[in-house]
């Protein structure tokens, strides 16, 4: 990958809409059993269950998820100022593993919203988890970095509670917990995709309505306050957006680590720092990126599934070293 | 006694406190419209903190500040904003974004989130900015890229795109050659006689504030030590209680020109 001249936004982003679609299309065709796309345009009822009930919905939330992780480490990273804060900085996906684990131990099996208890009690784990960094910060003056040091603690304090769980737990129970916590987008039907979309899309949405906020806080958070921008009510609109996606997310498809941190790093060579067209350029490549990770897990080992979440951490810390070594400055 | 439509901003009782320490005030000051206030005073007199208070950043914990006699409480960020533009001292190491997106963010307080580009009279004001600082053939270069100098100037032009009537300056010359020093201060000059232009600058340099202040304000210990004209202000006596050092005052007259002595 040698250097592009200049960031040049507007063909990228035409590229990651060619990638996105193109992923969307192909990637529900390649399988353990593999069925071509006339297959599925002509009827034969079996290719087409496979297409539209198996395999779409799972590339669909694939999609969904890789943008929601991939937007919300945007916002993040602007937020704090660092390419390396991600979603998971702040402890929103130790709360939300700390709720999963919780409603594991607890063994029930009601459903709530047609989704399995499971989902809900993530879902507020993460938001509990934000709701108690946010406060902690603001406590003492919502400055950047006692937000972060404030993540570390809830991330690290959730992680010892789930080590107990755990300890407290038979090993059926410890399996279906350690498991969950690898990351998964194995779903049936539309369900998922439909109760992650409005967060995804809504979050989306009020990012790029901060665009000008967010561009401003590149140049430093004194000029952005002078200019007009208010940071307390700014940090506290990106951390809320971001927590419902990363929440919502994470309550079906678990912990998925990296994405959030590789895709707007990458992204920013090719498009640039200007949020209006990196926004949507982590939407389209971020989810696009995901299907692929998705695709690979559940073919590379086959039959047997690879969880994506593995797959995504794999990549991820070689990602990281590889950047360290190249990294000119 | 002024009337109220006199004063630009008007600054009564202001004070600033950290950790339950006195850092500045009570300050009571009245900045002029078109006139150049040069904020003088050693290390940690409080110019930083006066200049933070004057453009909103900081919440006084006493006294009033009001803008063409409106309170600042009645005032919200972005409406402050269109009256005042700060050029801080501090700034992030990186900027990522190139000297034009830099400057066209200046019009920040003038846009709406739902606009989904900046208009035409944007751009005009980024060209203005630009061509008046003279870094129009840097329009397209990423900030990271420039030198100390030219990244002063490019926050320069972001504060004049931002179009208001008062520029508060917080040690604009501290980190810039004497090519650079001239230029800044023959920019100041230019901007307050073409366009009536209100400044407010700190700097700890006396000759700069001599040369641009119409008015010199010694800071000291958080306290107004004194106001007055830069023949005024410039004297031996004055700058000892001041600085804590010995000047010579090398040309007398209006704008007065220091040599700082060696300590004996």
């Amino acid at each position: 990958m040698s250097p592009p001249r200049g960031p040049r936004p507007r063909l990228t982003l035409a590229l990651l809409l060619l990638l996105a679609v193109a992923t969307v299309v192909v990637a529900p065709l390649v399988g353990t059993q593999r069925i071509s796309l006339a297959e599925v345009l002509h009827g034969d009822p079996s290719a087409g269950a496979i297409f539209w009930q198996l395999r779409l919905p799972r590339v669909l939330l694939a999609l969904l998820a890789g943008a929601g992780l991939a937007v919300s480490g945007l916002g993040f990273q602007t937020l704090f100022r660092n390419d390396l804060a991600e979603p998971y900085t702040l402890g929103i996906a130790s709360g939300a593993a700390l709720g999963a684990v919780i409603a594991l131990r607890l063994d029930v099996a009601e459903s709530l919203l047609g989704l399995p208890l499971i989902a809900p009690a993530s879902f507020a784990g993460a938001l509990g988890a934000t709701a108690l960094v946010v406060g902690l910060a603001v406590r003492r003056q919502g400055s950047t970095s006692t937000l972060l040091l404030a993540g570390i603690a809830v991330s690290l304090s959730c992680s010892a509670i789930i080590l107990f769980l755990q300890f407290l737990s038979d090993s059926t129970q410890t399996f279906r917990m350690v498991r969950w916590m690898m990351g998964g987008l194995a779903v049936v039907g539309y369900g998922e995709v439909l109760w992650v979309l409005p967060w995804v899309l809504g979050g989306t949405v009020v990012l790029l309505l901060l665009r000008w906020d967010l561009n401003l806080l590149l140049t430093g958070e004194e000029l952005a306050a002078s200019r007009g921008v208010d940071l307390v009510r700014l940090r506290w609109k990106v951390l809320v957006v971001t927590s419902l996606m990363i929440g919502s997310l994470v309550a079906v498809a678990g912990p998925i680590g990296f994405v959030g941190l590789m895709v707007p790093h990458i992204l920013r060579r090719w498009v640039g720092y200007d949020h209006l067209y990196l926004a949507p350029a982590c939407v389209l490549g971020g989810g696009a990126f995901l299907v692929l990770c998705d695709l690979a897990a559940r073919t590379l080992m086959s039959p047997a599934e690879l969880p994506v979440g593995v797959l995504t951490a794999l990549l991820g810390g070689p990602f990281f070293l590889w950047l360290l070594i190249l990294r000119r400055r | 006694m002024r009337g109220s439509h006199d004063v630009l901003l008007a600054a009564r009782g202001l004070a600033w406190e950290a950790g339950g320490r006195r850092i500045l005030g009570p300050v009571d000051l009245d900045v002029l419209p078109g006139e150049c206030l040069a904020v003088v005073g050693p290390n940690g007199a409080g110019k930083t903190t006066l200049l933070r208070l004057l453009t909103g950043l900081l919440r006084p914990v006493a006294g009033e500040l009001a803008y063409r006699g409106r309170p600042f409480a009645a005032l919200s960020r972005r409406a402050l904003a269109r009256h005042i533009a700060y050029v801080p001292q501090i700034r992030p190491a990186r900027v990522p974004l190139t000297v034009e997106e830099v400057v066209l963010l200046g019009r920040y307080p003038h846009l709406s989130a739902f606009q989904m580009a900046p208009r035409g009279d944007d751009f005009a004001a980024v060209d203005k900015a630009l061509s008046l600082v003279g870094i129009e053939e840097l329009r397209g270069r990423p900030v990271d890229e420039l030198s100390g100098g030219e990244r002063q100037a490019v926050f320069i032009a972001a504060a004049l795109a931002q179009e208001s009537e008062l520029l508060v300056l917080d040690e604009p010359t501290i980190h810039l050659d004497a090519r650079h020093q001239s230029d800044l201060a023959g920019l100041l000059v230019r901007l307050k006689a073409d366009s009536g232009r209100t400044v407010v600058l700190a700097t700890h340099d006396l000759n700069l504030a001599s040369l641009l202040g119409d008015r010199l304000l010694g800071l000291s210990g958080g306290k107004v030590l004194a106001v007055g004209t830069p023949a005024e202000i410039v004297r031996p006596d004055l700058l000892e209680r001041l600085f804590r050092a010995r000047f010579e005052i090398v040309r007398g007259g209006a704008r007065p020109v220091t040599m700082l002595e060696l300590a004996p």
